[in-house]
C-alpha cells in the first residue's frame, strides 16, 4: 500500500519544476523573446516584439507557478518599453503608448490566468486520480483478505441479491462467486429462518446486527446448520443498503450436542430407574427387618415358655422337637441379620479416603486373635500398599477373609495364615491375598464360594450362614475390583482380591 | 424396691405384648403396666382424653415405644412427646424389631432416651425387658409428676 502511494505521488513530481528552474525558465523565455525581437527588428520585421513577449509569458505561465509568470510579465513589460517603445533605450513613455500597454497587459494577464486555471485543473485531476487508485487498491486488498478467512462471508443488498461472495462461501456452499453474485441468497440457499423474517429485520434495523442459527441447502443438496451473524451497512443518509452475512458451519457440533443430550436423557432415565430400585430395595430390607423378625421372636419365645410350663410332661422326643424349633428360629434370626447386613453394604454410601491396607490387615488380625483362645496360629502379614477406598468396608472384607481362614484351619495342629500382596501385579492394580493351610475346597465348586448362603462344608463341621465371602465380593466390587480363590481339598485355600488402578492413582492426589 | 414407676407400653402386636408382660411378670414388674395398641391410643393416654379421660393426671415413669404402629407411627408419638412442655421429661425407650440405622438416627434426633432392638432369642429378650423394667421403673428416679406405686 505504501509503495503504491509513493508511486502515485511520484507521478506528478516532474510537472512541478524546482523554483530555481521555474525562474530560470521565466528569464530564459523572456531573454529569448528579446533576442528574437532584436534580430527581427534588424531585418525590418517590426511590431512582432509584443507577440513574442506574450508567447514567453504564456510558456512561463504554462510550465511555472504564478511567481515566475509574474516575473516574466513584469520583465517583458519593462524590456518591451526599453527596447521597442519610443523613445528607445529609455523607460519613459508617452500617453499614446498607454492603450498599447493596456492591451499588452490585459492579454498577458489573460494568458497567465488561463495557464494558472489549467494547472489547477490538471493538479486536481491528478490528485483525484491518485485517490481513486488508492481506494481501488485498498478495496482489492480487503476483498482478498476476506477470501483468506475460513468463515463463509457474503454481502447482499436489502432485497437479498448477493453482491459479494468470498472463497469461504464457495467452499461451504459449492457455488463460485460468479454463480452466486446477483442471485437472491434466501432462494439460492433455501434458508430456513429460526424466527419470522419480519422480526429478524426489526432486530437488525434496531441493533444494526443479528445473530442466529440458520439452515441452508448446499449446491450438492446437503443441508447444513450455520451459526449466522449479520451486520447492517448504511449509507451517508443512514439508509440501510447492504447486509454482511458471516456463516459458520455448526452441523457437526449440533449433531454432537444432539447425541450428548440423547445420552444424558438416557443416563437420567437409568439413574432414575436405579434410584427407584434402590428405594424399593431399601423398603424391602426395612420391611424384612421389622416384620420378619417379629414372628421369629414369637416362635422362639413361646416355644421357650412352652418348655418352661410343660417341660415336665413332655417326653424326651418332644423335648428334642422343642429344642429344634428353637434352634431353627435362632438360625433364621441369624440368616435375616446377615442378609440385612449384606444388603446394607450394597446400599450404604461409600466414603473414599486413602487407606493403608497393611494397617487394616493388622487391625483385623488383632480383632480376630482375641477369639482364637489357645490355638496355635502362625501369622504372617506382608507389606501392603495404601489404596483409595472406604475404610470400614475394606476392613470388613479383611475381617471376613481372616475369620474364614481361622475357622477352616481349626482342624490343624498349627495353623498358618498369611496376608500379602502378589508380586506380579501390574502397575494398574493391587492384588491382595489371604492364604491358609486349612481344609481347602474342591476347585469344582469355586464358583459357588462367593454366593449368598452358599456353603461347601456341613454346618456341623463349620458354623456360619455363608454370607462372609459374598460380603467380601460385594465390597470389592463396589471398589471396582474382583475376587477369586484357589484351593485344594485338605491343602489349604488362598483368597485373592484386586483393587483397580484408578483407586490407587486417586490416592496420590 | 419400695417404689415402682408406671410403665406405658405402646405395642400393636398382641404376641409381643404377651411376651413382654410375661418377661416383666417374671420379675414382678408387670403390675403397673399400661398397654396401648397404637400411636393414637398412646397419645390419648398421655393427654388423658378418649378412653383415658378419667384417669389421674400424672405421667408414666417410662414409655416403651414400638416404632411400627397403626394410625400414628412411633416416631410421630416420640416427636409429639418430646415437643410437649408437659410430656418431654418422660423417659422414652424405643423397643423395636428394627436395627435399621435410619430408625435409630431418627429416634435419637428426636431425643429418645434409649433404643433397644428386641432380641430374637427369648432368654435375651427376657433379660432385656427385665433390665429395662428394673432400670427405668425402679432404679431411675423419674421426673416429678410421675405416677408411682408404693
Amino acid at each position: 500500500m505504501r509503495r503504491r502511494q509513493a508511486i502515485a505521488e511520484g507521478k506528478h513530481l516532474p510537472k512541478s519544476l524546482p523554483a530555481i528552474q521555474q525562474y530560470g525558465l521565466a528569464v530564459l523565455s523572456v531573454a529569448l523573446a528579446l533576442v528574437l525581437s532584436l534580430l527581427l527588428n534588424r531585418y525590418g520585421f517590426q511590431g512582432l516584439a509584443d507577440l513574442l513577449f506574450v508567447l514567453a509569458i504564456a510558456i512561463t505561465s504554462w510550465y511555472a507557478d504564478p511567481g515566475p509568470a509574474l516575473l516574466a510579465l513584469v520583465s517583458s513589460f519593462l524590456i518591451d518599453d526599453y527596447f521597442f517603445i519610443q523613445p528607445i533605450y529609455s523607460f519613459s513613455m508617452t500617453s499614446e503608448d498607454i492603450p498599447h500597454f493596456l492591451v499588452f497587459a490585459l492579454f498577458a494577464s489573460l494568458v497567465t490566468r488561463f495557464a494558472a486555471v489549467r494547472r489547477r485543473v490538471e493538479r486536481d485531476l491528478l490528485q483525484s486520480g491518485d485517490e481513486l487508485e488508492k481506494e481501488v487498491a485498498e478495496r482489492t486488498q480487503q476483498a482478498s483478505l476476506l477470501n483468506l478467512t475460513h468463515d463463509s462471508i457474503f454481502v447482499r443488498d436489502m432485497d437479498f441479491a448477493i453482491t459479494y461472495w468470498n472463497r469461504g462461501a464457495q467452499e461451504l456452499y459449492g457455488w463460485t462467486p460468479e454463480e452466486a453474485t446477483g442471485k437472491r441468497s434466501n432462494e439460492l440457499l433455501h434458508t430456513i429462518f429460526p424466527a419470522p423474517l419480519d422480526e429478524i429485520h426489526v432486530e437488525l434495523l434496531r441493533a444494526g446486527r443479528w445473530e442466529g442459527e440458520l439452515t441452508h441447502t448446499k449446491a450438492d443438496g446437503n443441508v447444513v446448520v450455520v451459526s449466522s451473524r449479520w451486520s447492517l451497512r448504511r449509507d451517508d443518509q443512514q439508509r440501510p443498503i447492504a447486509i454482511l452475512e458471516t456463516n459458520n458451519d455448526i452441523t457437526e457440533r449440533k449433531r454432537r450436542e444432539q447425541d450428548i443430550s440423547t445420552l444424558n436423557e438416557e443416563l437420567g432415565k437409568r439413574t432414575a430407574e436405579l434410584e427407584a430400585s434402590n428405594k424399593e430395595l431399601e423398603a424391602f430390607a426395612y420391611s424384612i427387618s421389622h416384620d420378619l423378625r417379629a414372628p421369629l421372636r414369637h416362635m422362639s419365645g413361646f416355644t421357650q415358655l412352652l418348655r418352661k410350663n410343660a417341660g415336665s410332661v413332655l417326653n424326651e422326643k418332644s423335648q428334642r422337637y422343642v429344642t429344634m424349633i428353637m434352634e431353627s428360629a435362632q438360625r433364621m434370626g441369624s440368616l435375616i441379620d446377615d442378609l440385612l447386613a449384606f444388603s446394607r453394604i450394597g446400599r450404604a454410601e461409600t466414603r473414599h479416603t486413602s487407606v493403608s491396607l497393611e494397617q487394616l490387615a493388622q487391625e483385623a488380625v488383632t480383632e480376630i486373635r482375641q477369639d482364637t483362645g489357645g490355638r496355635d496360629i502362625v501369622w504372617r502379614v506382608g507389606a501392603l500398599p495404601a489404596v483409595y477406598g472406604d475404610r470400614s468396608m475394606l476392613r470388613l472384607a479383611f475381617v471376613n477373609l481372616i475369620a474364614n481362614a481361622v475357622k477352616f484351619t481349626r482342624t490343624r495342629a498349627q495353623a498358618e495364615i498369611e496376608i500379602g500382596c502378589t508380586g506380579d501385579q501390574s502397575p494398574n492394580q493391587v492384588v491382595v491375598f489371604v492364604r491358609d493351610n486349612g481344609v481347602g475346597f474342591n476347585m469344582k465348586y469355586v464358583n459357588k464360594l462367593f454366593g449368598v448362603f452358599q456353603r461347601l462344608h456341613p454346618a456341623e463341621a463349620f458354623e456360619g450362614t455363608g454370607i462372609g465371602l459374598a460380603t467380601v465380593q460385594r465390597i470389592v466390587h463396589r471398589h471396582g475390583g474382583r475376587v477369586w480363590a484357589e484351593g485344594l481339598v485338605d491343602q489349604g485355600a488362598t483368597f485373592f482380591f484386586s483393587l483397580s488402578s484408578s483407586h490407587r492413582k486417586e490416592s496420590k492426589v | 424396691m419400695s417404689t415402682l414407676g408406671r410403665i406405658l407400653m405402646v405395642e400393636d402386636d398382641p404376641k409381643d405384648v404377651e411376651l413382654t408382660l410375661t418377661a416383666l411378670e417374671e420379675y414382678n414388674l408387670a403390675n403397673e403396666v399400661v398397654v396401648t395398641r397404637d400411636g393414637e391410643e398412646a397419645l390419648d393416654y398421655l393427654y388423658c382424653r378418649g378412653n383415658f379421660s378419667t384417669r389421674p393426671n400424672d405421667n408414666p415413669a417410662v414409655i416403651l415405644l414400638d416404632l411400627k404402629l397403626q394410625k400414628v407411627h412411633g416416631l410421630e408419638v416420640l416427636e409429639q412427646v418430646k415437643s410437649d412442655e408437659k410430656l418431654r421429661m418422660i423417659p422414652v425407650v424405643v423397643l423395636t424389631s428394627s436395627r435399621e440405622e435410619i430408625d435409630m438416627v431418627a429416634s435419637y434426633k428426636l431425643g429418645v432416651n434409649a433404643y433397644v432392638v428386641k432380641p430374637v432369642d427369648f432368654h435375651e429378650f427376657v433379660n432385656a425387658i427385665k433390665e429395662l423394667g428394673v432400670f427405668w421403673a425402679v432404679i431411675n428416679e423419674p421426673p416429678p409428676g410421675s405416677a408411682k406405686k408404693n
